[in-house]
């Protein structure tokens, strides 16, 4: 008996301590990234810079559950050395909370637009002045359309909100969905929440909000009323569709628009659609000049705030920012890259490019909202029984309570 | 004289891992629940705070609504079925080693995998059987029903758990002498009466472990709701348990979430041992 | 023999019973082997053409062997150390349950029973990282030292059966307590350490929520928690995630049904104590 447990002691020990691999004495660098249809153009990416890098060797470690895996992470204060992750609210949270980099003496990410540069900054830095993350790539929010179904069923693009309800009629009286909408992902709701917020709620509302100057009660109605009437307009099993689900049923033509962002567009072209694909801001209001579009840091690049690898690390990043990895990674992933005058030609987002040309351009509404306040849970709630004094109340109460917790 | 300090020197290293790897860390959340700790960073202590607060949230009663009425559901629907089966296995039937191999089978299975089975029944198969057969009112997924989301949960819960809970009941009924056991074939006359009152007195133990295991098991739900809800539709199916995860790990409420946790335990504990002294005087007088 | 006495109604019912467990796995299969353009409908109906390629994709793309191989030793590994080192402990404590002490670590384990785990979380993925263990190793004595609450309910109710005068037979002998209790009492638990050897090896085989937390290498995650990582990657193919389902449940379905009437004795044996 002794003898199995000297055994057992002895191969797990083995097995624990390493597999075995030849001595390699090239810097090993993690580089954690939260997409997963874009592991295959980071893999090219490193595969190049190790190239150009014979010391160092990049491992891509991406995971599908990205925000709640990096914090784990953090926990065990185990940093991967180079990171990618959306900028949303976790990004904020994580960069105010000093456990990113600080790049505000890094020359290299001079290429990068100041606005974008901003928006990320605005989510939440560690020190008055310090930059805890760069852009690498945007992404905007709006509508994705099927061309073909908009030209047989004479539908223009829609420049208003009644041109925007008309149209959804329209394919509601020829027997096409409107809209493919995916509830079974809450988090589906907010592209279109994030659309009409920056348009229909005054633009302090955030601000006059944590000073208890308003409540989404007495600013949101429009939103909400919004946000259902377009919702209304998906299919019949919205309530139980996926997003990936919707990026099939989408390239597949089973409905004449989609409420999603950019970052939707890889994966609808992956089911290779037999239709051409556009994009346009969703309306909100009557005044097409006041349309904005929202959009946002789809990909930031960051780093543990003490390397473990500073030089071979901020190397890898470097190369990440150069002007033309930027662009290559953009074009595969139907992205726009955050440089001064950056656009894109792909077809699917011209659509969007006027808005960025002229700087139209707004930031997600949902990043002002603490992330403990269920959002997307409550949207998709509120879609499902309709209840918006409820939703607004909800959305209240929870802001009070954590402010509370907080304070 | 060292006889019985190799007892000791038995216990001592299981004791100590036991200490390092779980009383410690229970002190250590204790700890935690006292102060504004994401986890990482920075943190100041905050005293009782978080245990103010727990108070006056929604959203926590809510969720100890929602695992109560799904514990206490699943509870006795696990207990009633298996209890059931189990008679049924034990009275004269054929294929019964067959029978009872099978009815065991969910408890192999892992809860996680079966939720993501049972996930794409409800979403696809389900609702396309009810609208073959003209039943409206299940034609769409039960899963993004506020109101019936539970029931999903419940159901598979019930289909794992009441495998566990059969063998429990027939071990229960094999310690039945022979000649009793005889007299109590549920076939036949009066077989309700045999039951209630020779069988089931004689199960009673057994009956209170299962109810205060499952009921303790089921008030910890993860899971299933991982894999069926993931909480939603809306926040109709946060269990404490999930609340405490999401809200802790993934919200960055840490401190706040395991203040939750502490006053859970204390639920539990409580739960456990009320149940325990009302089941057991049940046993004393019946 | 004639089976004057079957009960008939009650077989059928029993039998019509068990398709409620046997549908659910019998719609696994069959959704495994389809095309993605099969499975419309209720999907209940066999695959035209079984594509065992789903198989093929399920495993390069979940990387199976690496999950199937690191299930497997957190299982087998948690199970002997639970056997050899729980037992121990409850030997101990079993013959020593009129001191204060003992009796008082016999309640202070099984306690631990009623402690949700989302309290200790956040210190054991702390402690485990600090100490290197956030691995398989880590995870083997995690469920070592937290099955112990259940484990030694379950061995000192068994051990306390067990007749003193065999050991002391044995001492007068002149074998030590440690001898005593390799060569006499550990084979005299053979039956309770089947119980607890098939429970510690469901829980660990099938756990989710541990690996999740505990585990920080991709290459160390279990099958369980590979379906959880994947589930996102599976996109819309479900054919694929149901054979990487069914791949992720075989290995325990198979060794239960080679051994089914042991592991289910064994369960009821726990039960009877």
């Amino acid at each position: 008996m002794k003898r199995t447990a000297l055994v057992l002691t002895a191969v797990l020990l083995l097995s624990a301590c390493g597999s075995g691999e030849p001595a390699d004495d090239r810097v090993k660098l993690e580089f954690f990234q939260f997409k997963p249809e874009a592991i295959e153009t980071f893999d090219r990416i490193i595969e190049r810079f190790e190239a150009a890098h014979p010391g160092i060797d990049v491992t891509q470690n991406h995971s599908p559950v990205a925000e709640s895996a990096i914090r784990a992470r953090l926990v065990k204060n185990d940093i991967p050395d180079v990171i990618a992750l959306n900028g949303n609210g976790v990004f904020g949270e994580l960069a105010s909370a000093g456990v990113f980099y600080d790049f505000a003496a890094m020359p290299g990410a001079a290429g990068v637009s100041p606005p974008i540069q901003r928006i990320l900054d605005d989510l939440g830095v560690y020190r008055r002045g310090e930059r805890n993350g760069l852009p690498f790539s945007s992404n905007a929010s709006g509508v994705i359309y099927n061309k073909d179904l908009f030209r047989r069923h004479g539908v223009e693009v829609p420049t208003t909100w009644s041109q925007l309800v008309a149209a959804a009629e329209t394919f509601r009286g020829a027997g096409v969905d409107p809209f493919y909408v995916t509830l079974a992902d809450a988090w589906t709701t907010l592209p279109t929440f994030n659309a009409l917020a920056a348009n229909l709620s005054p633009p302090d509302f955030f601000t006059r909000r944590e000073a208890g100057r308003t409540t989404f009660a007495e600013a949101y109605p429009p939103v909400a009323a919004r946000l259902g009437e377009l919702f209304g307009y998906g299919q019949r099993d919205r309530f139980s569709r996926t997003y990936d689900d919707g990026n099939q049923a989408f390239a597949k033509g089973e409905a004449a628009m989609y409420l999603q962002g950019s970052f939707a567009l890889p994966a609808i072209s992956g089911f290779e659609p037999d239709f051409d694909i556009g994009t346009f801001a969703l309306p909100a209001g009557e005044d097409p000049s006041a349309t904005r579009l929202v959009s946002g840091v789809d990909v930031a690049l960051t780093m543990a705030r003490e390397p473990e690898h500073p030089e071979e690390s901020l190397a890898f990043v470097e190369h990440l920012m150069s002007p033309e990895v930027m662009a290559a990674y953009a074009e595969e992933q139907q992205a726009v890259p955050p440089t001064v005058d950056a656009v894109s030609d792909d077809p699917a987002l011209a659509g969007l490019m006027p808005y960025f040309e002229r700087g139209r351009l707004t930031g997600y509404a949902d990043h002002h909202i603490p992330l403990t306040v269920p959002l997307e849970q409550f949207l998709q709630q509120y879609v499902i029984d309709g209840d918006q004094a409820g939703l607004l109340r909800r959305l209240d109460s929870e802001w009070d309570k954590v402010a509370a917790r907080r304070s | 004289m060292t006889t019985a300090r190799t007892f000791y020197w038995m216990v001592i290293p299981a004791l100590v891992l036991f200490l390092i790897f779980h009383t410690l860390p229970v002190l250590q959340g204790f700890y935690y629940s006292l102060t504004d700790y994401p986890g990482y960073g920075a943190y100041e202590f905050v005293g009782f705070r978080n245990y103010a607060s727990l108070f006056q949230d929604d959203r926590i009663l809510d969720a100890y609504l929602f695992t109560f009425q799904f514990a206490v559901v699943a509870t006795v629907l696990t207990n009633a079925i298996a209890l059931a089966i189990a008679l049924g296995l034990n009275a004269r039937i054929r294929f019964r080693t067959t029978l009872r191999g099978i009815f065991f089978i969910p408890n192999v299975l892992a809860i996680l995998i079966v939720g993501y089975i049972f996930n794409y029944l409800f979403a696809n198969s389900l609702p396309a059987i009810a609208e073959a057969l003209g039943i409206t009112a299940l034609s769409t997924n039960i899963l993004v029903n506020p109101d019936l989301a539970w029931l999903g949960i419940v159901l598979v819960a019930t289909w794992q758990a009441v495998a566990f809970n059969i063998i429990i009941y027939l071990a229960g009924l094999q310690t039945i002498p022979g000649d009793v056991r005889e007299a109590a074939t549920v076939d036949g006359a009066g077989s309700w009466r045999q039951f209630r009152s020779i069988v089931f007195p004689l199960i009673a133990p057994f009956f209170t472990i299962n109810m205060v295991l499952s009921l303790k098991t089921f008030l910890q739900v993860f899971d299933h709701i991982v894999a069926l809800t993931n909480g939603g539709p809306g926040t109709a199916t946060t269990s404490v348990s999930l609340l405490i995860y999401t809200g802790g790990l993934e919200g960055g409420e840490y401190a706040y979430q395991t203040a939750n946790a502490v006053v859970y335990f204390l639920v539990i504990v409580a739960v456990s041992v009320f149940q325990l002294r009302v089941l057991q005087r049940r046993e004393m007088s019946a | 023999m004639v089976h004057k006495g079957v009960n008939w109604w009650l077989t059928a019912l029993l039998a019509a019973c068990s398709l409620t467990v046997l549908v659910p796995l019998y719609f696994t299969v069959v959704t495994a082997l389809k095309k993605p353009a099969e499975l419309a409908g209720a999907g209940f109906d066999l695959p035209d053409d079984p594509q065992w390629g789903n198989f093929a994709e399920a495993w390069r793309l979940t990387d199976y062997p690496q999950a199937a191989l690191n299930s497997a030793l957190v299982t087998v590994g948690a199970v002997l150390l639970t056997l050899l080192t729980n037992s121990l402990v409850a030997y101990a404590i079993a013959r020593n349950l009129e001191r204060r002490l003992f009796r008082g670590l016999y309640f202070y384990f099984v306690s631990a029973l009623f402690v949700p785990f989302p309290i200790i979380m956040l210190p054991v993925i702390k402690q485990t990282s600090a100490l290197g263990l956030d691995n398989q190793l880590g995870l083997i004595f995690l469920y070592a030292v937290y099955g112990l609450a259940f484990n030694i309910f379950l061995y000192v109710g068994y051990i306390k059966s067990i007749p003193r005068s065999l050991e002391e037979a044995a001492r007068t002998d002149g074998a030590s307590t440690w001898t005593v209790f390799w060569k006499v009492i550990f084979p005299l638990l053979a039956p309770m350490n089947a119980t607890v050897g098939i429970l510690t090896f469901l829980w660990a085989w099938n756990d989710f929520l541990l690996p999740l937390v505990v585990l920080s290498s991709p290459s160390a995650r279990t099958l369980p928690l590979v379906q959880y990582v994947f589930q996102n990657q599976f996109n819309t193919d479900y054919t694929t995630a149901f054979a990487s389902y069914l791949m992720a449940l075989a290995p325990a379905l198979l060794v239960y049904v080679f051994a089914q009437r042991w592991v289910i004795s064994g369960v009821l044996r726990g039960a009877i104590k």
